[in-house]
């Protein structure tokens, strides 16, 4: 076996503490360790043990005084004295030299410290953004032991995922690698609690809980109690607890309201307790919605008829683990399919419960982090060719310290001081940038991404800035640094600047830079043509309605009614008054919103075949005879519902379009259903995106609300060309004309529920957008900068082509190629870099090949434009050269 | 007297302790496995030079037969006189506060 350590390893430590005979001992230390750590564990851990000793040692070799120097009594005596003197050996002094010189050349520093502070700003914010979501435990405790139990795999919408509540009795039973399953109601937003009592009547978003979720979720309320036992029974004594937000903001923190009643739709329920600020139910489980209030979510039979209703929250008993516990919930299933064939709804799926919330936006998240990483990078190049192109002026002040005996480790580690030091500059202005950035995003509404509100730049924030501001420093610097330190003191002191060999290594590695740079820059520009493609298509998908001017109200009745008769003419009346209110061209009454919540029942069609238990699922919808026409669904086939659609009529349903295909071959009207007591189909309509833009339609029913008693809050759909503010107020008392108390403030446009559906597309567009538009800037910036130097070195060499006959035109043509030609490279790399990169950005598109044509080849041709402007600067000056005076001063 | 730390004293107290001569990986090694200590490789060094710095030790740079060391010499570490009364100044302290202390538990 061989037993020499990694080569670049043991180089970059030697030269990082030196070549005295104590460093070398430090070398012969490791050396023995390694070979040690070789014969016990095998090559592949001792190279990476090794490389991970070295650095860290390196590191500290370098940020402080080399080792085994603090007693000169070694053999080379007075002479190494007077040379380390000389040479300034210290770190302080070192930071002096570097304070002045970027005192000296404040206006390139500033400027350096602006797009690393971009850069920076970038980076700390996606890490702030992503931090919560991804890398933080979850705001409870022993939180790497809860997971949640979805149903199936979501397809069928909320239905989909949710549970009997007979499932959540029978897991509870029998499954013995759980602490405690717990659970809520998934559908809350379908009821509503109208606070009635003193001051300002206001509804509420109530979400039903199992007594013992905060149990198992460990969370201790922060006035009063937990729901006790008996209150979590069907028919139990009405008790509530409240969320810390409502608590402050409605009865301003008063401990005392623990053990007083509220009026919720007119019946009385006991405040049990407050919940702690840092368990924000809402946040974690359901983003863009507000909870005011907790309720009791018995698991009984009552319940469990209300079929697939309860989202499963389950702590892992001591040492059992995800896939121990899959594995028995799944033996369990198939006992319990097996006592009773009939049951259904049966299925788990166990995940983490961190990982499953943060599943849908991990993807995103990544790209972002790796779109923040480029632009880093990005920087990072762009600021190594900057000080590069400054090596030839820095050359001689470095020249000079080496013949008055200063050494070449030194001066790299001084220049790396000046380095680290705009680098952290930097880091101050990108943390500000951060900070605005984070605090915008954290506060936006609408934005349906979890645990928003707890994004802030904080400590493991901080610390990652000035992680990455020092590696960008040490990174930044360090070729650089290298190149100015190398030997050659005669020629830097003589003052030649010009070509020779020296500057054309210098100039390869400059142009290699600016290769790399477009390369990046291609890769986020193709990243981000992806996605802004995909929400076009998103935004161009049709949704099946006609979002413009329409708003919708929330109507819940604090009233109880008896029969589907009064209910309907309860809301009827309403409907009225509002048809009545001026400017107000449609009304109609919807259960459920299209991009709001669902649930899924099955049927079957009366005159089909069907073996076993198959039966169609769909989508219901209870409308009102007005609702289809307000929303400019088209009718396809047959006719919409009329007011004479009622109990007295027979019963009737209308389909979508896809339901038609699907479920009756495409001849729908005519034909009946089993059950909804037979309901005949008298009317096709085109198909509604009901659970996102993205996903393909699925089989929608529509019932009349004259018929089928399914729902207890509606929403209220209005269609007037008036802006909605000015129509609000009169809708508002057209509405509280039939119930007093009835709270009417929260109305939403239609556009703006679109709009949140697609919110976290638009949030990684936006973002990235912003990214590939500061990587297209440096890219350009570094484009230009390196060809400018170049042409100005040029210039005595052009001013003799010039001499010797050649045109303005051509010297043009010379330097626009050069610039196209390394543009051409920097894009082929980068188009290949995006190929490769595909992988990460499919699961995020949404109509688009992540190798689509057009946008590689419109982003490639952007990126050319950029270079060949940025280069057209440099081209210009070059052929005004006065080929007289480059003579001149090349003589 | 130098003022000594208490790495700095196991440090020292390693170095005495070696039956074999003792150079930094040794002292590392014993560090590691009797005083349940993680002693990266950097701050030891420090603490070497620091001692030094101090005169409480001192050392030979010689070449070392031994092949896995590539070839590098090796650093053969003592302790002057100083470092020995440093040590013996430092037991008396703390014989001293542990005096009539009884054990020192955090069960009881």
């Amino acid at each position: 076996m061989r037993e020499t350590p990694p080569r670049t390893a043991a180089r970059f430590l030697s030269w990082a503490v030196g070549a005295s005979d104590e460093a070398r001992t430090v070398l012969g230390d490791l050396n023995e360790d390694y070979v040690a750590v070789l014969r016990a564990e095998g090559l592949r851990s001792a190279r990476r043990w090794y490389w991970k000793e070295a650095v860290a040692l390196g590191v500290s070799a370098l940020v402080g005084r080399p080792f085994g120097r603090s007693i000169a009594r070694n053999a080379s005596g007075e002479g190494t004295m007077l040379k380390d003197a000389l040479s300034t050996n210290g770190f302080a002094q070192d930071v002096g030299y570097a304070v002045r010189a970027i005192r000296r050349d404040l206006g390139f520093f500033g400027f350096a410290t602006l797009i690393i502070g971009l850069g920076v700003g970038a980076s700390t914010a996606v890490f702030s953004v992503m931090s919560p979501l991804l890398l933080q435990p979850l705001p409870f405790e022993a939180p790497e032991q809860l997971v949640l139990i979805d149903n199936g795999d979501g397809t069928g919408g909320l239905s989909g995922i949710t549970s009997r509540t007979s499932n959540v009795k029978d897991f509870r039973e029998r499954a013995r690698s759980f602490e405690g399953i717990a659970g809520y109601f998934a559908f809350f937003d379908q009821q509503s609690f109208n606070l009635g009592g003193d001051g300002v009547p206001e509804r509420l978003v109530g979400v039903n809980v199992t007594d013992n979720l905060l149990d198992v979720l460990g969370v201790q309320p922060a006035v009063g109690r937990d729901f006790s036992p008996e209150e979590g029974l069907w028919g139990g004594a009405p008790a509530v607890m409240l969320t810390y937000g409502f608590w402050v903001r409605r009865f301003a923190s008063d401990p005392t309201i623990v053990g007083r009643t509220l009026q919720l739709n007119e019946e009385p329920y006991t405040v049990v307790g407050v919940l702690p600020a840092s368990f924000d139910f809402a946040s974690i489980f359901t983003p863009t919605v507000s909870v005011d209030l907790l309720l009791p979510w018995p698991i009984a039979d009552e319940t469990d008829n209300y079929g697939n209703t309860t989202t499963m929250v389950a702590r892992l008993a001591p040492g059992a683990t995800i896939e121990n516990a899959q594995a028995e919930l799944e033996s369990i299933v198939v006992a319990l399919e097996e006592a009773d064939p009939e049951r259904w709804g049966l299925g788990a799926r166990t995940s983490g419960l961190q990982e499953r919330i943060a599943r849908p936006f991990r993807s995103g998240m990544l790209l972002l982090a790796a779109a923040a990483g480029l632009v880093m990078l990005i920087v990072c190049v762009n600021l190594s060719n900057m000080l590069l192109a400054r090596s030839p002026r820095r050359r001689r002040e470095m020249a000079i310290r080496r013949t008055l005996g200063a050494t070449r480790d030194r001066l790299v580690r001084q220049l790396l001081i000046e380095s680290t030091a705009f680098s952290l500059m930097g880091a101050v202005v990108g943390l500000a940038l951060a900070r605005i950035a984070t605090g915008f995003v954290s506060t936006s509404a609408g934005l349906e991404i979890p645990l928003l509100s707890s994004i802030s730049v904080d400590a493991t924030a901080l610390l990652f800035t000035v992680a990455i501001a020092l590696a960008a420093g040490l990174a930044v610097g360090i070729i650089p640094a290298l190149q100015v330190s190398e030997g050659g003191e005669a020629s830097a002191l003589g003052g030649s600047t010009r070509g020779g060999s020296g500057s054309r290594g210098a100039r390869r590695l400059r142009e290699a830079l600016v290769v790399a740079e477009v390369a990046l820059a291609c890769v986020i520009l193709v990243f981000g043509g992806l996605v802004l493609r995909s929400f076009q298509q998103v935004m161009d998908v049709d949704i099946g309605f006609e979002p413009d001017d329409v708003v919708a109200w929330t109507l819940g009745s604090s009233r109880t009614f008896d029969t589907l008769p009064e209910i309907n003419a309860f809301f009827s009346e309403i409907v009225t008054n509002v048809s009545a209110v001026p400017g107000v061209e449609a009304v109609g009454l919807v259960d459920a919103m299209p991009l709001g919540t669902n649930r899924t029942w099955g049927t079957r069609v009366a005159d089909k075949e069907y073996s076993g238990n198959e039966n169609e699922s769909f989508f219901p919808h209870m409308v009102d005879h007005r609702y289809m026409m307000a929303m400019e669904i088209p009718l396809l086939e047959g006719r919409y519902f009329d007011a004479s659609d009622t109990q007295d009529g027979p019963p009737v349903v209308i389909v979508n379009e896809r339901a038609a295909r699907a479920m009756f071959g495409g001849d729908a009207v005519g034909r009946s259903l089993e059950n909804f007591g037979g309901a005949r189909v008298v009317g096709v309509v085109g198909d509604v995106k009901h659970r996102s833009l993205e996903l393909e339609g699925d089989n929608e029913l529509y019932f009349p609300m004259g018929q089928v008693w399914q729902f207890q809050t509606v929403d209220m759909v209005v269609r007037s060309s008036l802006p909605p503010a000015s129509i609000a107020d009169a809708v508002g008392s057209a509405i509280r004309r039939v119930e007093a108390q009835m709270p009417t403030e929260d109305y939403r446009t239609l556009e703006s529920v679109v709009e949140r559906s697609v919110s976290p597309r638009r949030f990684t567009l936006r973002l990235l957008i912003a990214f590939a538009a500061s990587a297209l800037l440096l890219a350009s910036l570094g484009i230009y900068g390196v060809l400018s130097y170049s042409v100005s070195e040029q210039i005595p060499e052009i001013g003799i082509r010039m001499a010797l006959g050649e045109s303005a035109e051509g010297i043009r043509r010379t330097v626009v190629t050069h610039t196209m030609l390394l543009a051409g490279i920097g894009v082929f790399i980068g188009t290949l870099g995006s190929f490769a990169g595909t992988r990460l950005i499919s699961s995020l598109l949404y109509g688009v090949e992540p190798t689509d044509p057009l946008t590689f080849g419109t982003m490639i041709a952007l990126l050319l434009i950029v270079a060949l402007v940025s280069g057209l600067v440099p081209a210009i000056r070059a052929s005004r050269t006065d080929s007289a005076s480059a003579l001149r001063s090349a003589a | 007297m130098a003022k000594i730390g208490e790495f700095e004293l196991l440090v020292l107290l390693a170095i005495l302790r070696q039956s074999a001569e003792p150079y930094a990986n040794r002292v590392r090694d014993d560090l590691e496995a009797n005083a349940d200590r993680r002693v990266t490789r950097g701050a030891l060094y420090r603490t070497l030079d620091r001692l030094a710095k101090k005169g409480l030790i001192e050392w030979e740079v010689e070449a070392s037969g031994t092949p896995e060391r590539g070839g590098h010499p090796m650093r053969r570490l003592s302790v002057t006189e100083g470092g020995r009364d440093a040590a013996a100044a430092s037991r008396e302290v703390l014989l001293r506060f542990f005096d009539g202390l009884g054990p020192v538990s955090t069960s009881s």
